[in-house]
């Protein structure tokens, strides 16, 4: 089976450059997080007083080298892991556990093999207790979004690992959440796949107005996609600094200008690298990742339900 | 339609090595019967209809066993994958268990239900119960917990996580232990309708061996067997073809 997107048609749609105008309420409310594992060495900080504030159909990234606690943050918004303190707010609301309000999207598509390609798309639906009708109607409103309407009676491994991904964003959109949380969806696919799902991923923000949350390591995929981006630092995994992005629409990874913006952020990344490096790479000492983290073992709070 | 043709001159070899060894007269013929007279005891056996009977009769046992032996073991497969406490003590009972042989449990069958079907049909259903809930239970186990990460985000709670993620998930797995239940229910079968005159396939056996009538204990031998590659192909190799085209698993 072979991809068919229609680049041209993604490129030479009417996008609307700017939509800062119509971002106003918060969406996303985090407040003092904070969280850390147990090892055999010891507690080890991941997250350590995270704040920050996502804006009803803002596109945000979070950056930062592998394990700086990218993924556990987006664990915790997504209610699937426990924070050990902090408050986490959605449209004001306090939250706890797994919504449907949040979606997730995870690096491998995690499509259930034992479903097709509509059925996948119609599952969250289903326990919604939307009828087959109406699920049928909404599940193929969505695969038409990301292209792949042809495929809808396809088992799920006949797909190409960007198909997939964009089943899954069908998935997750299917479900009308408030916000899409991507958790370096389109890390394991090839560049081209990724180029194209770049525009996919505009095309269907600039649509539907969603809030998303994405998290990758990968600064130009960040720079082209983001409204705003959020640089996390690691050991102890805290907020370093932001960025806004207001390049035109839609954002090519190719273009000068996000080549450019790029070579800046990854300037700042840098002595986040450098400490990665030295922790993971063979030196006689480590000091400066050692757990910096207080001691104390903060209090529970009921922020995520957990797993 | 090679594979059939292979298969047809295997069997016909066999059969023809079986006749040479007949006429070779190295056994009596209560010992070895010859394949024809075997066949005529087949033909003898479904006209006058005792063989349909046997069958009919074994298979609702079977049937009965079977089905509740899927329904048990499916359902302490699950409590035992996932809930701790039901691993810790119920788990290594099952594992105990085990090494038990069924016919190990016909005293203690016999006292409870008596000399009767419901003894048979306990001896089935202990006979496959454990196969399909320890293959329950690792199927279980080996769900990818990125499926269950992803059905709880999209609002899967509680039965609807059960039944639609993960029973599907490690349906591959629970089809394996009901094709191994399924033979042990057989087995099982068997040595109860040996043990108690009841009719049934067993039965008919047994007869066969009062009356030194060794064909019609090769014919019901027979039978037996045809029966177990027709369910494996009516519906095993099916379901697990299914299953494997699917799951884009590799063709058999």
């Amino acid at each position: 089976m072979s991809e068919t997107v229609e680049i041209e048609n993604l490129i030479d749609l009417n996008y609307v450059n700017f939509r800062t105008e119509v971002q106003t309420s918060t969406k996303l409310c985090v407040q003092g997080l904070s969280k850390s594992f147990q090892t055999k060495n010891g507690s080890v900080c991941v997250l350590d007083d995270v704040n920050l504030e996502v804006k009803e159909g803002e596109f945000v990234c979070i950056v930062g080298p592998s394990g700086c606690g990218k993924t556990t943050l987006l664990n915790i918004i997504a209610g699937l892991e426990r924070a050990d303190s902090g408050e986490l707010r959605v449209n004001g609301r306090k939250v706890n556990g797994a919504g449907t309000d949040r979606v997730v999207i995870f690096q491998e598509a995690a499509l259930f093999p034992w479903l097709n390609v509509i059925k996948n798309v119609e599952f969250g639906l289903k326990q919604k207790g939307v009828n087959s009708k109406e699920r049928r109607d909404i599940a193929l409103e969505y695969l038409k979004m990301v292209h792949l309407t042809k495929f809808q009676h396809a088992h799920v491994h006949e797909l190409s690992g960007g198909m997939k991904q964009r089943v899954a964003i069908a998935r997750a959109l299917a479900m009308n959440p408030e916000m899409l949380l991507m958790d370096e969806p389109f890390s394991a696919l090839d560049a081209q796949t990724r180029w194209i799902l770049h525009f996919e991923l505009q095309n269907i923000w600039l649509k539907t107005k969603k809030t998303i949350f994405f998290i990758t390591h990968n600064i130009r995929e960040a720079v082209c996609l983001a409204d705003r981006i959020i640089i996390l630092s690691t050991s102890p995994g805290r907020i370093k600094k932001e960025f806004i992005v207001d390049l035109p629409r839609p954002r090519d990874d190719n273009d000068v200008n996000v080549a450019e913006y790029s070579t800046r952020i990854m300037k700042e990344l840098k002595a986040e690298i450098n400490k990665v490096v030295a922790c993971e790479m063979d030196t006689d000492s480590c000091v400066e990742c050692d757990i910096k983290c207080t001691t104390e073992v903060p209090s529970k709070t009921d922020i995520g339900g957990g797993i | 339609m090679k594979s059939t043709w292979k298969r047809v001159v295997f069997f016909a070899l066999l059969a023809g090595i079986w006749e040479l060894l007949f006429l070779l007269r190295i056994w009596p013929e209560y010992v070895l019967p010859s394949p024809f007279s075997v066949y005529k005891t087949m033909i003898h056996g479904f006209k006058d209809q005792t063989f349909l009977i046997g069958i009919m009769i074994s298979m609702k046992r079977i049937a009965i066993g079977y089905g509740i032996a899927t329904i048990v073991g499916v359902f302490l497969g699950l409590l035992i994958g996932r809930i701790r406490i039901f691993e810790e003590t119920l788990g290594s009972l099952i594992s105990g268990l085990q090494t038990l042989p069924t016919i190990c449990w016909l005293p203690l069958a016999l006292l409870w239900f008596g000399l009767n079907d419901k003894t048979i049909i306990f001896l089935v259903a202990m006979g496959a119960v454990l196969s399909i809930t320890v293959a329950t239970d690792a199927g279980i186990k080996s769900v990818p917990p990125l499926y269950i990460r992803a059905a709880k985000t999209m609002g899967a709670r509680g039965w609807g996580l059960y039944l639609e993620v993960i029973l599907p998930a490690a349906l591959p797995h629970i089809i394996t232990g009901m094709k191994q239940g399924w033979s042990f229910a057989w087995r099982s079968l068997m040595a109860g309708e040996l043990l108690i005159v009841c009719l049934g396939l067993g039965h008919l056996m047994m007869i066969g061996r009062e009356l030194n009538d060794m064909s019609q204990v090769i014919a019901v031998m027979i039978i037996i067997v045809l029966i177990g590659i027709l369910v494996d192909r009516l519906f095993f190799i099916k379901v697990e073809k299914h299953i494997r085209e699917r799951w884009g698993l590799v063709k058999i």
